[in-house]
């Protein structure tokens, strides 16, 4: 049977068997909603509404909420038996705390009783589904922005940064834009949600950014019927990524970050590491971010210029919305047969910490 | 009481220059960051390179490598457990590396700080020193710390620290970063700080660098970031000659050699300058104090320069066969070497003098927290831990007992 590789981030959860050059078989939401079991199934008005984030930046915050949709994922979604459970590859985030990776091994070995386990961190993942060891990873997600130089395979944590702004804060602005130039409609944020994917991109430098403020605004009716204009705020939000001070961050753009994050690192490695630079995450499929980037990175401060490496062409289009789910299942295929996975007879013998000793 | 594997402690090395923290048990701190706050208005932020042109003052918090400051410790620790390693310190045993010759007061209060404001269950302060001979497997040694705020001689004897023999000394890496700076001022190359200028196409491929001007950014910030490159400067370039600077320039054969060292260095804005004898210079200045004198600028050291020993001065007045190199400017190049040279001719016939240095410039740097992850995730170390219960009952006092 093959092994299962769930890459759960802050919006989407992709899943599936370890089919490398494929893309994930299931790609679902992870917001879910709190059910009040009250016994009556009949009156649906009795149901309170709370949507439920298991994933919160990145980390799994409620446990509780995460077991549930992995319950769903692995018996529903990819039709593992109870008592036949194989094995799982999961991905972390950078910078994830111990206590969070034990308490999954401890979730995966006790409640679902797998057989083997393995977890591995985004960045080095991503790397690995364009083909290669060494680079640099810029992952934009829905809860975080993480930038990592991996050599050979290990994370140089020293140099790495961890920004909480993501999807979800470009979603605000949206909202708040959208309610300044529409100040009669109301839309919900799952609507704005769909318009910042449909409708959002980056202009080409920051002068075209300036002309924008002539642009043409087109109106657009929702599917409640109501009609909204959209003119620059469809900028507005790629702009965010290159100048923090619209989101009213004092940081530098993601260009100069990656820069900075870069020269920390000893300089024999520089030029491996810029020009092996890997975008991922679902922001980062925006329209046009990829050619901001390259024109930002070709007006940085440094003495190598970060160049974009291109996906095989094996791989399946949109690579950047799940690389990392796509470098998880490559790693599944050495990890496992090879037995460097945590087991549960390691799991009994030396208990959660064993994530620390086998999986990095 | 703490076991090792499922509780991990924290290390915390707060230095001069850098802050690093990490867990225990793991070969490398998680978090480095540079141990200064930039301050606006109100606001404390650390890690001013994250904080824009416009921001306040950059503050250091420690002085000679004693605590000035405990309000910018403070922000620099909750830095490091809330946005570096993202832990609640509460749940975490916290090991902290102090300078060899902490005052009974800085320890009271570091106790104070950790356990009311940060309510750790348990807390050791050990001394860099002693952590540094762990990180090399001995128990006995002499261990020569060079980092970035001073550098320090210390013997350690079965892993205690001999409290009359240590000898420190004010020149470390930012002082050596401030010579370099000196004199490639008085050179007429003036360093631009990363913020203040931008690259702007005029044409297709062809780029121009324009300055930006920031009227706001106060004199610290625009040194520290000077400073920042500076020390980039020096570490990719310097390195520790083989023989005294001023033997090194009298031999005419090395006038010749003093061409072909330059070294070309590329700056952020493009410029390229060419580092020639002050390769050698600058380190020297580790070895021979009074160097420092003919680099224009930096004057005002004269008054300190007599008091003020070299290194092999240092190290000769406490002998023990091993001698053991710490610290980030002891990551120099061919350091140990020179050192090695210069205390062989200085001591007497009888002493063996060895000088050990791990050869990874990265494990110098680290070696003190190195250590402090080794000493912590020791079985036999769990029982000597500073617990809570303990401080509320004996009182911040009682760490002199519990941390030798």
């Amino acid at each position: 049977m093959e092994a299962a590789v769930v890459d759960a981030g802050s919006k989407l959860l992709k899943a599936g068997p370890a089919i490398p050059d494929q893309a994930p078989s299931m790609i679902l939401p992870t917001q879910m909603k709190r059910m009040v079991e009250d016994g009556s199934m009949n009156d649906s008005t009795l149901y309170e509404d709370i949507t439920v984030d298991p994933i919160v930046r990145g980390f799994i915050r409620d446990w509780d909420a995460m077991e549930d949709l992995l319950h769903h994922v692995l018996y529903t979604g990819l039709g593992w038996e109870m008592g036949n459970e194989g094995q799982i590859l999961f991905t972390d985030p950078l910078a994830t705390p111990k206590a969070v990776r034990e308490q999954l091994v401890q979730l995966m070995f006790e409640t679902f009783n797998i057989s083997g386990f393995y977890a591995s961190e985004q960045a080095v993942l991503s790397l690995y589904a364009v083909g290669r060891i060494s680079g640099c990873t810029v992952d934009i997600g829905h809860g975080k922005i993480d930038i990592a130089p991996v050599i050979e395979g290990a994370v140089h944590h020293i140099a790495s940064r961890r920004f909480e702004i993501g999807g979800i804060d470009l979603t605000k602005l949206l909202a708040e834009e959208l309610r300044k130039s529409n100040p009669q409609v109301n839309i919900s944020m799952c609507d704005i949600e769909k318009i910042k994917e449909q409708f959002s991109c980056c202009a080409e430098d920051e002068l075209a950014y300036e002309k924008t403020q002539n642009h043409v605004t087109e109106k657009h009716i929702l599917p409640d019927g109501q009609v909204i204009t959209i003119g620059r705020e469809r900028y507005t939000v790629g702009e965010a990524l290159f100048q923090p001070s619209i989101l009213g961050l004092e940081a530098h753009g993601i260009v100069e970050q990656l820069v900075r994050s870069i020269s920390t690192v000893s300089s024999d490695n520089h030029r491996q590491l810029l020009e092996n630079t890997v975008l991922c995450g679902g922001t980062a499929s925006m329209t046009g971010f990829e050619d901001r980037f390259q024109k930002e990175a070709g007006l940085c401060s440094s003495a190598v210029r970060p160049a974009l490496v291109k996906p095989p062409e094996y791989m399946p289009e949109n690579l950047t919305m799940y690389s990392a789910w796509v470098g998880g299942a490559i790693l599944a295929k050495v990890v496992f047969p090879q037995n460097q996975h945590a087991t549960k007879a390691d799991y009994d013998e030396t208990g959660p910490s064993i994530v620390h000793k086998k999986c990095f | 009481m703490y076991g090792g594997d499922e509780v991990s402690a924290i290390v915390i090395d707060l230095g001069s220059h850098t802050c690093k923290a990490g867990y225990a048990g793991e070969d490398a701190p998680k978090a480095v960051f540079p141990s200064v706050v930039g301050s606006i208005d109100q606001m404390e932020v650390d890690e001013p390179a994250n904080a824009d042109k416009n921001s306040g003052s950059v503050l250091s918090p420690l002085k000679d490598g004693i605590v000035a400051d405990w309000d910018l410790v403070d922000s620099i620790w909750d830095h490091a457990f809330r946005e570096c390693l993202l832990i609640d310190p509460k749940e975490h045993p916290m090991l902290l590396a102090e300078p060899s010759s902490n005052t009974q007061q800085q320890r009271e209060r570091t106790a104070e700080l950790m356990f009311e404001k940060y309510k750790v269950p348990a807390l050791f302060l050990a001394k860099n020193a002693v952590l540094t001979s762990f990180a090399s497997g001995r128990a006995t040694s002499l261990v020569v710390d060079s980092g970035g705020g001073s550098t320090t001689v210390a013997p350690v004897h079965d892993g205690y620290v001999l409290q009359k023999a240590v000898a420190s000394s004010p020149i470390g890496g930012e002082f050596l970063t401030d010579c370099l700076m000196k004199s490639l001022e008085s050179k007429g190359i003036m360093i631009k700080p990363r913020y203040s200028f931008k690259r702007k196409e005029i044409r297709p491929g062809e780029f121009q660098t324009v300055d930006v001007d920031f009227p706001n950014t106060t004199e610290s910030y625009k040194l520290y970031s000077q400073r920042v490159i500076a020390s980039d400067i020096k570490e990719c370039v310097c390195r520790a000659p083989d023989t005294p600077y001023d033997v090194f320039c009298r031999n005419p054969l090395s006038k010749v050699h003093i061409q072909t060292f330059n070294d070309p260095y590329e700056l952020p804005d493009g410029q390229t300058i060419e580092i020639g004898a002050d390769r050698f210079k600058v380190p020297d200045i580790l070895f021979n104090p009074s160097l420092a004198q003919t680099i224009p600028g930096m004057e005002n050291f004269a008054e300190i320069a007599p008091s003020v020993r070299g290194l092999p001065q240092m190290v000769i007045s406490c002998i023990i066969d091993y001698q053991l190199l710490a610290g980030g400017t002891a990551s120099m190049q061919q350091l140990k070497e020179r050192l090695e040279k210069d205390l062989l001719e200085e001591s007497p016939q009888a002493a063996r003098v060895k000088v050990l240095a791990s050869g990874n410039a990265t494990e110098r740097r680290f070696s003190v927290w190195i250590g402090g992850s080794i000493l912590a995730s020791l079985g036999s170390f769990q029982q000597m831990w500073f617990s809570k219960s303990e401080y509320e009952e004996h009182g911040a006092s009682y760490i002199q007992r519990k941390c030798p």
